[in-house]
């Protein structure tokens, strides 16, 4: 080490220092007539004890000595080891506290921080949308679209479109449901990836390519293709359709789309059969996803305006294909609306914040502790400070104990994160999307984990160290049990902390107690359809390769079949399950209904089947429900909610109204009343049911049974294989299971909100406990007197009763201004109550309030009981 | 005050004092630790003499807080030496010093050389 050669060269040219001085002092008195014996010996009698001198220079080198910091490390490990009850308990809160900061932030790290996954500098890449800000929007632009603002745009590096959805891969021994992307030519470039077999797309491959290829994900190319080196140029099947793999993603990639994870990549109409899809501008045409890479230097800001400068040309050039809102507005993925971000962003930032506050607050504690234990070490301080050590000697050797615990803490949430990193999967319910989201633990989490250590370090040792070394020593020494409870100037620090815990811990318990009011508002809320006794199966008919009509042929089989089962009452078919964060919706243009400026004409639509409604117990309320007749062969027919015939309709009979959906006329046969779609705390959005035989393309058995719906779900599997065993049959569960996906994030917040506020409470009453406690111990002596003078037993319980009292007053009041401005920023985050809810901000002080009561009150009930002699004589 | 608090202010006053003789040394050349002795001797007639153990602390003290500077340097007799000579910031000190040494000096006098009647009013 550089630093320390410095101290070897600095030691070596004191020595030579001393000699050349003990030299001139010889030749001095040698030149004087004394002889070269003597004049040595008397030189260096003159100079004195050379090691001495040579170790007091040396002190003069200040701090910057390994050797001094080494001496400093062994005393603080001397001084923790003399009280292992406060390093372990300092020690462990220390490292629960940054243990929750770390895990949020390796949840924010695994999922906002690291939107795609092996992608070069995200924080280039922007997502898309059109029309209205919503959350989980559908995919906005249609291929034509997409294509000239990727071809007109002056601001970006490139443009991406993708589309994704389940397909079965048939052809080998067992077919197998995997996620597959349709996606631009140029999508890989955009993401900056290279592959690490074979090759990505070519531009002229983006639609009807020669040969149809395929590059596979690398889990999948794991799995299913054994690692095959040679896979590059053979041939597979995709839903029976041979296409040739050119190529594998390198480890890691799983797509544009936050959160999911798709396992192989074709190009948007690989096998030219989808020409519509490429040829038009609005309905069904409308599915790509986009992302952008914007060129250096580019801001947000601009490049959405110079993409709606392109939209204005093409809503011009197309006004029938784009009605209503068309403006662009751009995200970074860190929040994009599509895929999961959009809702972690909302939740994992304040969740980091509450962490914060309960780091802060365990600081405060340990700082308590450690100034407590300092000043019960004022004797020992101040015989070092009168034995020559300098005051900035003291305070190193006192910060260094701090340092030594937030280190150790530190270590320890290194190891417990690398665990509770992980754990962030397990709020997420099974659910039909290919979801990967968990928490990452990288450098930047071990980089947070030293930040905070070092913080603490600071709060925890240089406050009370520098407190401490205020004391001048001749007092300490010379004073007795009458100022050892330390000076006016502890005091009030000691009272400053203990007030900041309640106040800091206030906040934290109002919060979680909204959200577990929130949780449980969510849990009871009327979602306005039945959940206890339906159980969905996912059928993947349209996955594996049929044709429309057998498509058709299978779906009446099934409804026959699995109605004739015991124990069903209602076998029905949809495309949709409402509340599993899944969301379809067409753009729908009323017969004779002029929109607003920017109001987008976009609905939610799902295609169910007859006796939907009557399965989950929507009422219809003017009109019919769907019947088998609706099929192919009759007039297309639809059914919209109370929202859409109020938008629509306002004041009119919506019943034989029609709307344009996908370029077809469907009329309004029914009123359905509101049922929720995602969350129970959205805001209603218009919806249009239309029949699954008229316009339906995926394929979801629905059953309400009569007993437990989870006992049915291995009769109905059986049936759908018994009519085709091809027939891939997933995401078979009861509809409680299936919703629960909508208030997971709810889970998120209250959980970790809970678990946050449990501790500041703990830290909190520990904290006001252990400060009255020590100063009633510390005053022993004083009650004595007191009680010996006639005091009776209930002024000796006032007066330590009292001192608490007010620090918890104090306390309850800043922490209350603190909790009420709080909890503004949570507010979007609450369901069915207020942010400043009486009932719970009363009971939460009451709580807090009465708990701290409660640690003054032992101290002070053990002072009462105290003999007064005992207590006099003691000290 | 204890024996040992005069103690304390007796080593306080000849540290300060320490200082300021090796900073006025310093004013008349660049000098290494055995010169400043010497000088030191010779000029206050042999009354001063200073102890090695606190000359060499204060000079590096002295470095530290960036009053002097060293190098090193042949002396006369061509012996290799250290060589301390005074900074701008420590010819500052050296006056700060030396005012509040005149103002003790004062301050003692006056009280030492006070007549007796006036001390009684």
């Amino acid at each position: 080490m550089k630093w320390s050669f410095g101290f070897q060269r600095r030691k070596r040219e004191l020595q030579e220092e001393i000699d050349a001085h003990l030299q001139m002092a010889i030749a001095d008195r040698v030149a004087r007539g004394e002889t070269e014996e003597s004049a040595r010996q008397a030189a260096e009698r003159e100079f004195g004890n050379i090691p001495l001198v040579q170790d007091v220079t040396r002190d003069m080198w200040g701090q910057a000595s390994l050797e001094q910091l080494g001496r400093d490390v062994r005393y603080a490990l001397r001084q923790l080891r003399k009280s292992p009850g406060f390093t372990i308990t300092a020690t462990a809160m220390l490292a629960v506290a940054i243990c929750a900061n770390s895990t949020v932030f390796s949840w924010i790290d695994g999922t906002m921080l690291r939107p795609i996954p092996g992608a070069r500098d995200t924080s280039e890449l922007v997502s898309l949308q059109r029309g209205e800000r919503t959350f989980s929007p559908t995919p906005p632009f249609s291929y034509l679209d997409y294509r000239d603002l990727r071809e007109q745009n002056h601001t970006f590096a490139g443009i991406l479109a993708y589309h994704h959805d389940w397909i079965t891969l048939t052809g080998g021994a067992q077919p197998e449901r995997v996620y597959i992307a349709n996606v631009s030519a140029n999508y890989f470039d955009v993401l900056g990836i290279k592959p690490m077999l074979g090759r990505f797309f070519l531009p002229d491959e983006e639609s009807r390519p020669a040969i149809p290829s395929v590059v596979l994900g690398y889990s999948l190319w794991k799995t299913r293709y054994a690692a095959d080196p040679a896979i590059v140029g053979k041939a597979i099947e995709i839903a029976r359709h041979p296409v040739t793999v050119i190529g594998v993603a390198p480890e890691g990639v799983t797509g544009a789309m936050p959160g999911l994870r798709e396992d192989l990549w074709v190009t948007l109409d690989p096998l030219g059969t989808e020409v519509w899809r490429m040829t038009h501008r609005s309905g069904g045409a409308v599915w790509l996803n986009v992302i952008g890479r914007l060129r250096p230097g580019v801001s947000r800001g601009q490049a959405a305006q110079d993409l709606d400068t392109v939209m204005r040309h093409i809503v011009a050039a197309y006004p029938n294909d784009h009605l209503g809102d068309n403006r662009i507005t751009l995200d970074p993925l860190w929040r994009s609306p599509f895929g999961a971000n959009g809702y972690i962003a909302a939740t994992l930032p304040i969740l980091l914040a509450f962490a914060a506050v309960v780091l802060l607050l365990t600081c405060a504690n340990v700082a308590t502790l450690t100034l407590v234990r300092f000043v019960s070490r004022r004797r020992e301080l101040a015989i070092r400070q009168s034995l020559g050590a300098n005051r900035m000697q003291l305070v190193r050797q006192m910060v260094m104990e701090g340092a030594v615990l937030s280190i150790v803490a530190g270590a320890v949430a290194l190891v417990l994160t690398s665990w509770t990193s992980k754990t962030f999967a397990w709020f997420f319910p099974a659910n039909s999307n290919p979801l990967i989201l968990n928490g990452s633990m990288d450098h930047k989490v071990v980089i947070g984990i030293a930040v905070s250590s070092l913080l603490v370090g600071m709060l925890c040792g240089v406050l009370p160290a520098w407190r401490s070394s205020h004391a001048p020593a001749v007092e300490v020494l010379k004073a007795e049990s009458a100022s050892i409870s330390g000076g006016s100037r502890n005091r009030k620090l000691l009272s400053a902390l203990v007030v900041a815990q309640i106040a800091l811990s206030l906040p934290l318990l109002l919060c979680s107690g909204l959200f577990l009011r929130t949780l449980r508002n969510l849990a009871s809320a009327n979602p306005g359809f039945e959940q206890d006794h339906i159980l969905t199966a996912s059928v993947g008919a349209n996955i594996v390769g049929y044709s429309h009509d057998e498509e058709h042929v299978i779906r009446h089989k099934i409804l026959d079949r699995v109605s004739a089962l015991p124990g069903v009452k209602v076998a029905t078919l949809t495309d949709w399950i409402p509340m599993t964060l899944s969301h379809k919706g067409v753009d729908a243009y009323p017969e004779g209904y002029v929109p607003h400026p920017h109001e987008s004409l976009q609905v939610y639509d799902a295609e169910v089947a007859a006796r939907y409604f009557e399965s989950l117990h929507i009422p219809i309320l003017e009109g019919r429900e769907f019947t088998p007749e609706d099929d192919e062969k009759a007039p297309r027919v639809l059914i919209v909610d109370q929202t859409a015939a109020r938008r629509y309709w306002p004041g009119q009979d919506p019943l034989g109204k029609r709307l344009r959906v996908w370029g077809s006329l469907f009329t309004v046969v029914g009123v359905a009343k509101n049922s929720t779609h995602i969350f129970v705390n959205e805001s209603p959005e218009p919806m249009v049911y239309m029949s699954l035989f008229q316009a339906g393309y995926e394929t979801i058995v629905q059953v309400e049974t009569e007993g437990n719906p989870a006992d049915l779900a291995p009769a109905v599997e059986n049936t759908i294989h018994e009519i085709d065993p091809r027939l891939p049959v997933f995401d078979v569960r009861p509809m409680r299971e299936s919703t629960q996906m909508a208030s997971s994030l709810a889970v998120i917040q209250s959980v970790l909100a809970g678990m946050f506020a449990l501790t500041g409470l703990i830290l909190a009453v520990t904290g006001i406990y252990g400060v009255v406690a020590y100063r009633t111990q510390m005053r022993t002596h004083e009650i004595g007197i007191r009680v010996a003078l006639g005091a009776s037993r209930v002024d000796v319980l006032r007066l330590v009763l009292l001192q608490g009292l007010w620090l918890t007053a104090i306390g309850l009041a800043l922490g209350l201004a603190f909790a009420l401005g709080l909890t503004r920023i949570i507010v979007r985050l609450l369901y069915g109550i207020g942010a400043h809810d009486p009932v719970t901000v009363v009971s939460v002080v009451m709580i807090l309030g009465g708990m701290s009561l409660l640690a003054c009150y032992l101290p002070a009930h053990r002072a009462m009981r105290r003999n007064p002699v005992t207590a006099i004589r003691e000290l | 005050m204890g024996e040992k608090d005069q103690y304390k202010n007796r080593i306080e006053l000849l540290q300060g004092t320490l200082d300021m003789l090796i900073l006025q040394t310093l004013q008349w050349g660049p000098q290494h630790g055995y010169g400043i002795v010497q000088a030191l001797r010779t000029r206050s007639g042999d009354v001063l003499q200073v102890e090695t153990g606190s000359l060499y602390p204060a000079l590096h003290r002295l470095e530290r807080q960036r009053w002097v500077q060293s190098e090193w340097k042949q002396s006369e007799s061509r012996q290799r030496a250290r060589y301390y000579r005074i900074t701008a910031k420590g010819k500052k000190q050296l006056a700060s010093d030396l005012g509040r040494w005149e103002r003790i000096v004062e301050a003692i006098g006056s009280v030492m050389y006070v007549k007796p009647e006036e001390s009684e009013s």
